[in-house]
């Protein structure tokens, strides 16, 4: 069989996602595309400040940024989230979803022993 | 660069020698190292150098991981190398992210503990590069610590975007 991701490379959109800033405006993008400033105003932030992070974002994948309208609107790339999330998920449940299975399969061994 | 390291121990209400056995024979590695999906142990072969050579299979494709026991000793400690493999069960680096380190030293011991077992797993990155090392660190920063929120709320736009 195929081996499985060749040609993702998710560092970039693992150390963009790393950000709590950057994974609130994700979750407001989430919603719907929005413009630097609808995206600056529920931050309290400068509009140069939320540019910096969407550079990151878009840069990662994460994002698409429309070029015909002056404002430039982002949104979501859904694809690529979904990637990341799989990806992040494997690993935070690497062990401990595996120990798991272990603890229930030693009380399944210790009923047969009795 | 000293070498990042994970730490987890988790305690099991069994004895050392029933969860020793779990980790060296075949039949009931398959019921548990899993992960949740379909897989096949091509060898394994328990011995210090010997290997096992573990598929993980995701609908059309296929995950290999290459593992071979450096210290075997029965019941109380279990030291492995293990790798990402192409299909031929060559090392190669990971697929899924740029510097994952291609190979990771895995210890784990199982110490008797209340009745039961202590086990301790330690993941080290293995004659890793520093940019290996830089990436094993990170993740296990930014998964250790305040991940858990992080994660959730990315988990729930990608339901959203499901819905």
């Amino acid at each position: 069989m195929e081996p499985i991701g060749y040609g993702s490379e998710l560092d970039g959109v693992f150390a963009a996602l790393a950000d709590p800033t950057r994974r609130a405006i994700l979750a407001r993008l989430a919603e719907g595309s929005a413009t630097v400033g609808e995206l600056a105003e529920p931050f309290a932030m400068s509009q140069p400040a939320v540019s910096k992070h969407l550079k990151v974002l878009e840069k990662a994948g994460l994002i698409d940024r429309e070029t015909k309208a002056q404002t430039r609107p982002a949104r979501l790339n859904a694809e690529r989230m979904q990637a990341a999330v799989t990806w992040l998920e494997t690993f935070r449940d690497h062990w401990t979803g595996r120990l798991d299975r272990l603890d229930r399969l030693l009380n399944d061994l210790k009923r047969e022993d009795r | 660069m000293t070498a990042p390291t994970f730490t987890m121990t988790r305690h099991f209400d069994a004895p050392p020698e029933l969860v020793w056995r779990c980790w060296t024979e075949p039949e009931l590695v398959g019921r548990w190292y899993g992960p949740g999906m379909e897989t096949e142990v091509h060898a394994f072969d328990p011995v210090p150098v010997g290997l096992w050579l573990h598929e993980m299979k995701m609908g059309e494709q296929s995950m290999y991981q290459r593992i071979e026991f450096v210290e075997v000793d029965a019941p109380s400690k279990l030291v492995m190398l293990m790798s990402n493999a192409d299909a031929d069960w060559k090392i190669i680096p990971s697929p899924m992210m740029a510097n994952w380190p291609t190979t990771l030293l895995t210890e784990v011991t199982f110490d008797p503990d209340a009745g039961g077992t202590l086990l301790t797993l330690k993941w080290t990155p293995f004659e890793a590069s520093d940019a290996e090392h830089e990436a094993f660190a990170a993740a296990m920063e930014n998964l250790g610590q305040g991940w858990g929120k992080g994660m959730d709320v990315i988990a729930n736009i990608v339901a959203e975007l499901a819905a």
